[in-house]
């Protein structure tokens, strides 16, 4: 295994024993072959840059590199976008840790060495982001490379496999030539993938949410801090932020919406689809801190007549989030809320039975108008899951889940 | 038309007001506890005939600090995060430990004040600086950073003392304003030594970095660009204008009494007996305190964040100790170790420490500069923000007369004795 730290300024002689230069970088290319390093930087001592082919490398050890090829069949290096480079990309730079959820900073990128055929080639083992690492890029080039290793590994080394990997790149056209995707990365929890977007710059964001699919984007939007959300949403594409909030909840999307400028705020409206719209805009008309502004208009609505089975098919019919799903409400045919019906009681009970008869005592429910406070006092008093929320008619209007609840609470400490 | 035009201006004061912030913040704990008592000692001792340096000295504070907001709204990364992407691991330890030493340094100052301020009402300073200590950890830790520092700025106000003051002490506005425009230079080591301390006291590393983390903190667009720039300005000219009447309230009161020393808080608290008579002591020891207090918030906390920042370590004042150890151990050990100093040695054996912070200040901020000027030409980092060919001519200016002015500071620390009496 051999180390960045010590490549970097390799002295490179060509197979003749002529002193090429030293090496100041290497890049690898990610539609070719991943993990194999394709180039060498050279540095000439006229200050000139060479580039060195993968097959053209006889032997690398660390203290020197030498060629297969004379002088003159080594071209001259042009600046290639589709290469990652290890020092200028990879090198002192923030990738995203998938495995361990957080961001870290690369402080030394691992080779293989591996014999090929009539050539030598290096191969991406793994980035270093411990201790051991720093140890090394501090005492790199102050003494011999054999008195650094073992100096170095008397420290712990950290180390983050090249697959585990996700390099952060801000321009799309980039991050599809180097075929950065961060499909691990949207396999982890949402809060996971909230707690890494709250660890980069705002262009950093903005990389990671364009390349995520729409519901990912959206789970993982929710769970950042508010302020957060506007800032993004209001930075990525208008088309691509609508969609992302067509995958939100309402009541979240509401909340956002709030923070941005108007206009921004009416562009985001306007690109959503029509019902998904009329629900948010809805849900904005009302005051801020009050049920009404902390309830959701996604919630399963059976009228009061129905069976069992009736509301079954409603929640197989159901567009919005099932996780927070613990009780169907029931109305009468002037949509006026008469009582609730705990999920357990619908999957024990016959299809045939009548849901008014399935409902479970006096149903607690709050005025659209009634503020923060009570909603939390009624969630504690009651050990609600969820409240409904009725207009002055006693219509039901949407509903209040406990995570809303536990964010309020939260944040008021 | 006009419904228009006025609507156009309240939108544009509306995202000016959104914006303000760090660099008004900036300005307020630019006038630290060393800022107090260098422009205190500035009018003491020399009259108005310091005044001329404010005008350089902002100008140079607003172009260093018009590259770090500029920085921080383009690329919305701290500066700790650039020098480590584009200068590598051992600039930026240097660097790091530099600004530590630096800070720790000015924190000792901060407490320093502290304890002096609160000795002049009578307080022990073995009761006051833990007491502090207790204040600015609780705050910062429990409470909410925003809060805290509102109501320091709140408490800003009372410099407004001094102008009230400097007023009513009658100076000779003509030689002020004179003092203000036309450079006189005695060739003395204090005068000198002075001089540097008001460059030094005015424009220090610490506040770069904390400013672009402040902006990128805001979260100003890139298109709102302009107003982090006047968010800069008026910082600067609150910093200008404060220093300008505690020089000239200095100037009028203690240097005119023929006085012209000051060895404590008492001493400079005279300045504000115009205003204050008896109670000038107690006025000035609130606003020390206050000064001290709002540094001894910001100052070691910046530190560690952009400490762990450069690293890719963990930080933040909402996660745990065990989430975030290094930040937590590097906070809470620059308050303990400042308080500790001040407590334990005696005003003498604190010097040494004072001295060497403004010598890590010194060395450091070159560098800081000359890093900063690289970075902000860069156009894959700056786009279309790149520096002006005539930005570019006055930032290499001021770097290489504070290069050179911090150079004859180190020097000065060093070998006291070698310039003339």
């Amino acid at each position: 295994m051999i180390h960045f730290t010590e490549l970097d300024h390799l002295p490179i002689y060509d197979v003749r024993g002529r002193y090429l230069g030293r090496l100041m970088d290497m890049g690898v290319d990610p539609g070719q072959e991943p993990r194999r390093v394709a180039a060498y930087h050279v540095r000439t001592p006229k200050k000139e840059f060479l580039c060195i082919t993968h097959e053209q490398m006889q032997s690398i050890s660390v203290r020197s590199a030498q060629t297969r090829v004379p002088l003159d069949e080594i071209r001259c290096y042009s600046p290639d976008e589709g290469l990652i480079r290890i020092k200028k990309d990879v090198l002192d730079q923030q990738i995203i840790d998938v495995n361990h959820r957080k961001v870290v900073r690369v402080n030394d990128v691992d080779f293989d060495i591996q014999p090929v055929d009539s050539h030598t080639e290096l191969r991406l083992l793994d980035v270093n982001v411990g201790l051991s690492a720093a140890v090394r890029r501090l005492l790199q080039g102050l003494m011999a490379k054999h008195t650094i290793r073992t100096i170095s590994n008397l420290f712990p080394a950290k180390v983050i496999p090249w697959e585990f990997v996700n390099l952060i790149e801000s321009d799309p056209a980039r991050r599809v030539k180097l075929r950065i995707s961060y499909d691990r990365l949207a396999g982890l929890h949402p809060a996971d993938i909230a707690d890494i977007l709250e660890e980069l710059s705002r262009d950093e964001q903005k990389a990671v949410i364009e390349s995520l699919d729409d519901e990912t984007a959206a789970q993982a939007i929710s769970e950042i801090s508010t302020k957060m959300q506007a800032e993004l949403l209001g930075s990525i594409a208008t088309a691509k932020a609508a969609d992302i909030m067509e995958e939100m909840p309402p009541d979240e999307a509401a909340d956002v919406l709030q923070k941005l400028s108007p206009e921004t705020s009416a562009g985001l409206l306007a690109g959503m689809e029509k019902e998904g719209a009329e629900e948010v805009r809805e849900l904005l008309g009302f005051e801020e801190n009050t049920a009404g502004a902390l309830m959701t208009t996604e919630f399963v609505v059976v009228n009061e007549r129905e069976t069992v089975e009736a509301a079954i098919s409603a929640l197989r019919e159901f567009e919005g989030d099932l996780d927070s799903l613990s009780v169907i409400y029931v109305v009468n045919s002037l949509g006026m809320l008469t009582g609730a019906v705990p999920l357990g009681r619908i999957l024990l009970a016959p299809g045939s039975a009548v849901l008014s008869d399935l409902a479970t005592g006096p149903v607690i429910f709050a005025q659209s108008f009634a503020d923060a406070k009570r909603v939390v006092a009624l969630f504690h008093k009651y050990n609600l899951l969820t409240l409904p929320v009725v207009d002055e008619r006693g219509r039901l209007l949407g509903v209040v889940t406990a995570d809303d609840v536990l964010e309020l609470v939260v944040s008021r400490k | 038309m006009n419904q228009k035009r006025w609507r156009h201006w309240r939108a544009r004061l509306l995202i000016f007001l959104a914006v303000l912030g760090p660099g008004i913040i900036t300005a307020s704990v630019d006038n630290d506890v060393g800022g107090i008592y260098t422009y205190s000692l500035a009018g003491a001792r020399f009259g108005y005939s310091l005044l001329w340096t404010l005008i350089p000295t902002l100008l140079a504070l607003v172009v260093v600090q018009e590259m770090a907001a500029r920085m921080g709204v383009v690329t919305g990364k701290g500066l700790a995060d650039l020098i480590r992407e584009e200068y590598g691991f051992r600039t930026t330890l240097f660097i790091m430990a530099a600004l530590v030493v630096a800070n720790l340094g000015t924190t000792i100052a901060e407490f320093a004040g502290l304890a002096s301020g609160m000795g002049a009402l009578g307080v022990p300073r073995f009761v006051a600086v833990p007491l502090g200590v207790l204040i600015v950890w609780s705050l910062v830790v429990k409470g909410s950073y925003r809060i805290v520092e509102k109501v320091f700025l709140v408490a800003c106000l009372v410099y407004i003392a001094y102008p009230i003051s400097a007023f009513l002490a009658r100076p000779h506005w003509g030689e002020a304003l004179l003092g203000t425009v036309k450079p006189s230079f005695h060739f003395h080591a204090s005068y000198i030594y002075l001089m540097l301390a008001l460059v030094g006291t005015t424009i220090a590393p610490w506040q770069q970095f904390y400013l672009q983390a402040a902006v990128i903190e805001k979260g100003t667009k890139v298109k709102d660009y302009v107003f982090s720039r006047w968010d800069v300005i008026a910082g600067c000219m609150v910093t200008g204008v404060v220093a300008f009447f505690i020089i000239v309230a200095c100037g009028a009161t203690i240097y005119a009494s023929g006085h012209r020393q000051i060895r404590d808080a008492t001493d400079a608290a005279l300045a504000l007996r115009p205003l204050a008579g008896h109670a000038a002591s107690v006025l000035f020891a609130f606003g020390l305190c206050n000064a001290a207090l709002l540094s001894a918030c910001i100052l070691p906390l910046s530190t560690a964040f952009c400490v762990c920042e450069g690293f890719g370590l963990e930080s933040g004042v909402n996660k745990r100790m065990h989430e975030a150890p290094a930040f937590y151990w590097l906070y809470t050990g620059m308050l303990v170790v400042s308080a500790l100093v001040v407590v334990v040695l005696s005003e003498e054996k604190q010097i040494p420490f004072i001295l060497l912070s403004q010598v890590a200040n010194g060395i450091l901020l070159p560098f800081v500069l000359i890093f900063m000027i690289r970075l902000s030409n860069r156009k894959d980092l700056m786009g279309n923000y790149q520096n002006t060919p005539l930005f570019n001519t006055v930032a290499w200016l001021t770097a290489v007369v504070m290069a050179g002015l911090t150079l004859l500071l180190v020097v000065s620390a060093f070998f006291p004795n070698r310039l003339p009496r």
